[in-house]
């Protein structure tokens, strides 16, 4: 397992073409995962570095994903970078209450979410 | 416990009859008046019949009187008769005469006011007497002659018998009415004492019925209000099932009927209003659903809209960034088109969305400390490339000195841009100049333009939903016309107010005004 390894768990197949287009030009590994219990079992499983994940999930929400991930042990200390499209209701204090490390609003620039991957894990 | 005594069931009685509480009042007072009349008439029969026999007894003790004078009359005459015996003297004889005559009178005054029992007695002493009165002729007769000495005793003898007969009979005569009168005397104290009681009889029975007729007249009426006090009790406290029952069929049995209708009314309209408030309460609850079920679709909307618009925008951002390659310039310009549009179309969700969030009162600001420079700043560095596209100036002036205030900075700032890119969208050329300053208690925001203005007319409907100022202008600059009014609301939310002063073909200047703390208010 590569040291730059990021989870992409979102449902929506598009967004996670972006995302995985994106990061091919970069020297970052990319997980993916379409729904939450799925993203959780493989976060448990391949413990990635970063891990960024849809609010709105199947099976589990983004919160609760977040919650689990943040209460074990082994996944504790990976930073979680928490994208929703509930901009205006809250949402933000709710992933920060989840115990979510960053925040991006959907729809978001590619720019910026490469600009927040590279803050949270800078590439060799 | 008045119902199982006698007395009870007169009360019961009483209210039972069929009449008025007035004809039941004036019977009563005229049952005891119609008993204190009779007790005068009584008293008054008593007092007279007192007063006849009273004079009855004066009549006898005056005729005791008139027998006792005859009897002494007839002493005096028949001294007179033994003194003209021995004196021999007419002189005598006349005083005989004198006390006969006497003697006539008092048995005539007797006779006139008496029985016909004691008459015979009063003849037979006349008769004696007359007899008498024919030996005193002779007597006399005798004296003159002067032959008395021979007759004398034959005279005597006539004379004394005759006394002693007449003396008997004056003494029967005196006997019989003093008799009557102890009689009598007898009878006017019996009747005094009859009459006493029942003079007295007559007051206390008087004074009884009296008592009687005002406690059965107010108990009968008592029973019925102290009924109606308890059963209005229970009404007022909402028993509206009881029913009131009295056996009067006066107006008090008229009042409780009133009562048992009305009871049976507030009962009717009670199950009516529970009826309907529980109706009113589904009714609620499933607005209250619907009102839910309505929230979460648009938020399952705004998460459905934003998901491709984020392809959309990402796919087109990471070409123009020659993700895929490099991209020539006749490229360059339809893809910034979709980057435009696409964010342009974001807008608009949004607007619709923050909207139907505020009208459906699920919109919350969420506030905090913030700098007022920062939101000016976010406004402009937002749309400045807009406004250099446009080749307008595009300035911002804030003060140095502003104070940290509270607020939900994220609002303000969708507030700042909504105005300000009205005026950049409003403006040809010129200038947009955003502002901030405190003023007293209140942070005013400003954002002024060099555009086309606002007709006086129109300036009270800006703010008002889906209005832009006519037809043609959303035909030329586009837009929902959802940014003022979401602005005016959000500007509401932080306990602000919103306002615009324009002159058409100079420009418009938007003033917001909100409290430099504000405090969350539900709209």
């Amino acid at each position: 397992m590569s040291e730059r390894t990021i989870l992409y768990i979102e449902d929506n197949e598009y967004n996670r073409k972006i995302v995985r287009q994106l990061l091919s030009r970069t020297s970052y590994q990319l997980l993916e995962a379409v729904d939450g219990e799925a993203g959780v079992a493989i976060a448990q499983e391949k413990l990635p570095q970063l891990i960024l994940l849809d609010v709105q999930l199947p099976k589990m929400s983004g919160h609760e994903a977040t919650r689990i991930l943040k209460k074990d042990p082994r996944t504790a200390h990976i930073p979680i970078i928490v994208i929703t499209s509930f901009a205006l209701s809250g949402d933000r204090e709710l992933a920060a209450a989840a115990g979510a490390n960053g925040y991006l609003a959907k729809p978001y620039s590619p720019r910026e979410l490469l600009a927040l991957v590279r803050q949270y894990l800078p590439e060799q | 416990m008045l119902n199982k005594t006698p007395l009870g069931r007169l009360v019961s009685w009483v209210s039972g009859i069929r009449a008025s509480v007035h004809a039941k009042l004036l019977g009563a007072f005229l049952i005891v008046t119609l008993l204190f009349v009779v007790m005068a008439i009584v008293s008054f029969q008593t007092l007279v019949n007192t007063t006849r026999q009273s004079r009855l007894l004066d009549e006898a003790h005056e005729r005791v009187g008139w027998a006792h004078q005859i009897e002494q009359a007839l002493a005096r005459q028949m001294h007179f008769t033994v003194l003209a015996l021995l004196s021999q003297e007419e002189v005598a004889i006349s005083k005989i005469l004198r006390e006969n005559n006497r003697f006539n009178n008092l048995l005539a005054k007797i006779e006139s006011s008496e029985t016909a029992e004691l008459r015979a007695l009063i003849d037979q002493i006349r008769t004696s007497q007359d007899e008498a009165m024919g030996v005193v002729a002779d007597m006399a007769n005798a004296i003159r002659d002067g032959k008395l000495g021979s007759i004398t005793r034959a005279l005597r003898d006539r004379q004394e018998r005759l006394d002693n007969e007449i003396s008997l009979r004056v003494g029967q005569l005196v006997a019989t009415e003093q008799g009557r009168m102890a009689r009598l005397r007898d009878s006017v104290e019996a009747a005094n004492h009859k009459s006493l009681i029942l003079t007295a009889t007559f007051a206390v029975g008087a004074v009884a019925l009296a008592l009687l007729c005002g406690f059965v007249i107010s108990w009968s009426f008592i029973l019925p209000v102290r009924k109606a006090q308890d059963f209005l009790g229970e009404v007022a406290e909402g028993k509206f099932e009881g029913r009131i029952s009295v056996s009067n069929r006066d107006e008090f049995g008229a009042l409780a009927e009133q009562m048992n209708h009305m009871s049976r009314e507030l009962h009717r309209l009670d199950v009516e209003q529970r009826t309907a408030a529980a109706e009113l309460g589904r009714v609620n609850e499933q607005l209250a659903r619907a009102s839910q079920a309505k929230s979460e679709f648009l938020a399952n909307m705004s998460h459905e809209l934003r998901t491709p618009m984020n392809a959309i925008l990402g796919f087109s951002e990471m070409m123009l960034d020659g993700l895929y390659g490099e991209v020539s310039d006749e490229l360059k310009e339809p893809l910034t088109d979709i980057q435009v549009n696409g964010r342009h179309l974001l807008r608009l969700i949004n607007d619709v969305l923050d909207l139907s969030k505020i009208e459906a009162g699920r919109m919350e600001l969420s506030l905090g400390e913030y700098s007022p420079r920062e939101v000016v700043d976010t406004a402009r560095t937002s749309l400045s490339s807009l406004a250099a596209e446009k080749g307008l100036e595009f300035v911002a002036d804030v003060a140095d000195d502003l104070p940290v205030a509270t607020g939900d900075s994220g609002r303000l700032s969708q507030c700042l841009i909504n105005l300000t890119g009205n005026a950049l969208k409003f403006t040809k050329r010129g200038r947009v100049e955003i502002g901030v300053e405190v003023v007293g208690d209140a942070l005013v925001y400003r954002v002024s333009d060099t555009g086309i203005g606002i007709p006086q007319s129109e300036l009270e409907n800006v703010f008002a939903e889906f209005r832009q100022v006519d037809a043609t202008v959303t035909r030329e600059f586009g837009g929902t016309g959802l940014g003022l009014s979401i602005t005016k609301k959000f500007v509401e939310m932080h306990g602000g107010r919103i306002w615009v002063e324009s002159e058409v073909g100079k420009g418009s200047t938007f003033f917001i005004s909100v409290p430099l703390h504000a405090e969350a208010t539900r709209l």
